[in-house]
């Protein structure tokens, strides 16, 4: 008994922290969502382009730039990792996942490059987090309140975007490129531009992780892939994702629920090593489920998705 | 008005199995035409209905619709003069995606995507109202996904997606062709109903050869990627199945069936 209140009272005084870092996170999630459902274009380019935006925003705000510069050049390397992905899919035919494995082990080095070391201090730096009109700079509440304020605004003009004629004209494209083709829509455009915000959006949570935690590392995106597909699965499995508006609030509850339940994981005594075997567990369970339930029988429609 | 002049297009070309798709084929239907393409497999229709509609690029050759010379211009670009329908049923719809989210797709083909609202109540009104015209009450649907709609239905959906907006020139590609004869019946009659009432430029393909004698002023048969044989006028309104079936120079038993 008194070994659960032990546990649950470890966990309690990690909330505030996981979810400023699940809020911070979440948009790695949108960036790994929005090829795979809107696109139907599994992307792997966010784990060069979560360090990549890390790597910008740290040497810039070494250099004693604004955060807002930081995060500005984030989101335009970010954007340019992902126009390439695409490009290097529809040009050469080269297949998603493939494209994707290409950039991010190029991005390795160019992150390397750009630091000129593995990892940079940012630490006492100007951050975003410091200009809360409330709260303390650099507590967990001040964090929770602009990564989440920030996260509101992008998934409402996100959810805006989608209604227009241009954003269902995108949507066409990830449901069924030939028939979009046929009304008009060009797939390329509307591709690149899509997987290049995408990894925008990832780029852009790493610049405010470098932020919140005051380093940037190249080795800041370890892994960050599965954790964040493990959070959408969790997101959709609680939004589910039937409409726009759903699909699209799933990264950002699946992103919030996951790290507490990691939180809860390593507080209950898990060994940290064993994280990512049990987070790829996790990810095989949720995608193996329809076909386990189905049993050995052949499927019903299968999602298509482009290759 | 669509012109079609010596197209020709090679498949593996300098190789073993070199296939040629198009041979010189001539082709030219007037504005308001409803041409019937018969032919057995492999003569050419698919092909040819493709290089209209920039799906397949001609090696030589040209491709007109209205005078506009289309020939190098991609698929997305073609789609503001020219709508497709395609045999199979999952081809022509978003299936993850709604009907009236569709019906708002096809709407704007040959219109600039904006950064306005898509679906408004205009245009669900309006979208409701066209159709209710095919009585399969996909009005009271519109915000269903279409991948849950029935085959018949979603070709219902593609049809009346392609004749909205009024396109210079209608390609339906054997599209009755994957459904059952009375759904098959619902939807050819839709589609007399529209082509008659928007009088829009036709190109149907079939292998239903009493199709191409009912429906339609003109038969074009093709064969080894040209057009063998046309039919128009009063000659057309005197052709029998019969008088088809004579001038396919390999009878096949699936064409004595599909009669």
């Amino acid at each position: 008994m008194a070994m659960i209140q032990d546990i649950f009272s470890s966990f309690v005084a990690l909330v505030p922290v996981t979810l400023a870092q699940s809020l911070i996170l979440a948009f790695v999630v949108l960036g790994i969502m929005i090829p795979f459902r809107m696109l139907s274009f599994p992307d792997l380019t966010s784990e060069g382009a979560f360090p990549l935006g890390g790597c910008v925003a740290g040497v810039l705000l070494a250099a004693g730039q604004s955060p807002l510069t930081a995060i500005a050049a984030a989101l335009i390397t970010g954007f340019a990792a992902g126009c390439c992905t695409a490009y290097i899919h529809l040009r050469f035919r080269i297949h998603t996942l493939l494209a994707g494995i290409l950039m991010m082990t190029m991005l390795y080095s160019i992150n390397l490059r750009i630091m000129g070391r593995s990892n940079l201090s940012v630490f006492g730096m100007e951050s975003l987090f410091n200009w809360s009109p409330f709260g303390q700079p650099g507590f967990p509440s001040t964090k929770i309140a602009i990564a989440g304020a920030l996260g509101l605004l992008v998934f409402v003009l996100l959810y805006l975007y989608f209604k227009t004629e241009r954003g269902t004209g995108v949507r066409a494209v990830g449901s069924n490129p030939d028939m979009a083709e046929a009304q008009g829509i060009n797939v390329w455009t509307a591709t690149i531009g899509g997987v290049g915000l995408a990894s925008a959006f990832s780029a852009l949570s790493g610049s405010l992780m470098v932020q919140s935690q005051g380093f940037a590392d190249v080795n800041m995106g370890l892994g960050i892939l599965i954790n964040g597909l493990a959070a959408l699965m969790i997101g959709e499995a609680i939004t589910g994702k039937q409409t726009v508006l759903r699909q699209l609030a799933a990264p950002f509850v699946g992103a919030v629920v996951y790290y507490q339940l990691v939180s809860l994981c390593l507080a209950a005594g898990m060994p940290p090593p064993d994280l990512k075997l049990a987070t790829g567990l996790f990810v095989l369970l949720m995608l193996a489920l329809p076909s386990l339930k189905r049993g050995r029988a052949p499927g019903a429609a299968r999602e298509v998705m482009r290759e | 008005m669509l012109e079609i002049k010596s197209a020709r297009k090679v498949f593996f070309k300098g190789q073993a199995d070199e296939k040629i798709a198009l041979n010189g084929l001539n082709l030219s239907l007037k504005t308001g035409d409803f041409g019937v393409v018969i032919g057995s497999n492999g003569a050419g229709k698919s092909s040819m209905l493709n290089a209209i509609s920039g799906a397949l690029i001609l090696d030589t050759g040209k491709v007109q619709i209205n005078e506009t010379d289309v020939t190098g211009m991609p698929v997305y670009k073609r789609a503001a003069k020219l709508a497709r329908v395609f045999q199979d049923p999952m081809k022509g719809t978003a299936a993850s995606m709604t009907v009236a989210e569709n019906m708002l797709l096809a709407d704007l083909r040959s219109q600039k995507r904006r950064l306005r609202q898509g679906l408004n109540a205009t245009r669900l009104a309006a979208y409701k109202e066209r159709l209710a015209l095919l009585g399969l009450g996909l009005e009271n649907r519109l915000d269903t996904r279409v991948e849950l709609l029935s085959g018949g239905q979603r070709q219902s959906l593609s049809l009346i997606m392609a004749v909205g907006g009024e396109p210079e020139l209608l390609l339906l590609d054997e599209h009755t062709a994957a459904l059952d004869p009375r759904t098959a019946d619902i939807v050819m009659k839709a589609t007399v109903k529209a082509v008659e009432a928007l009088k829009l430029t036709t190109l149907m393909v079939t292998h239903n050869m009493q199709h191409a004698v009912d429906y339609g002023n003109r038969i074009i048969m093709l064969d080894a990627g040209k057009v063998r044989l046309e039919i128009g006028g009063e000659e057309k309104k005197q052709t029998t199945v019969a008088d088809l079936i004579g001038h396919f120079a390999v009878k096949s038993d699936r064409m004595l069936l599909a009669s």
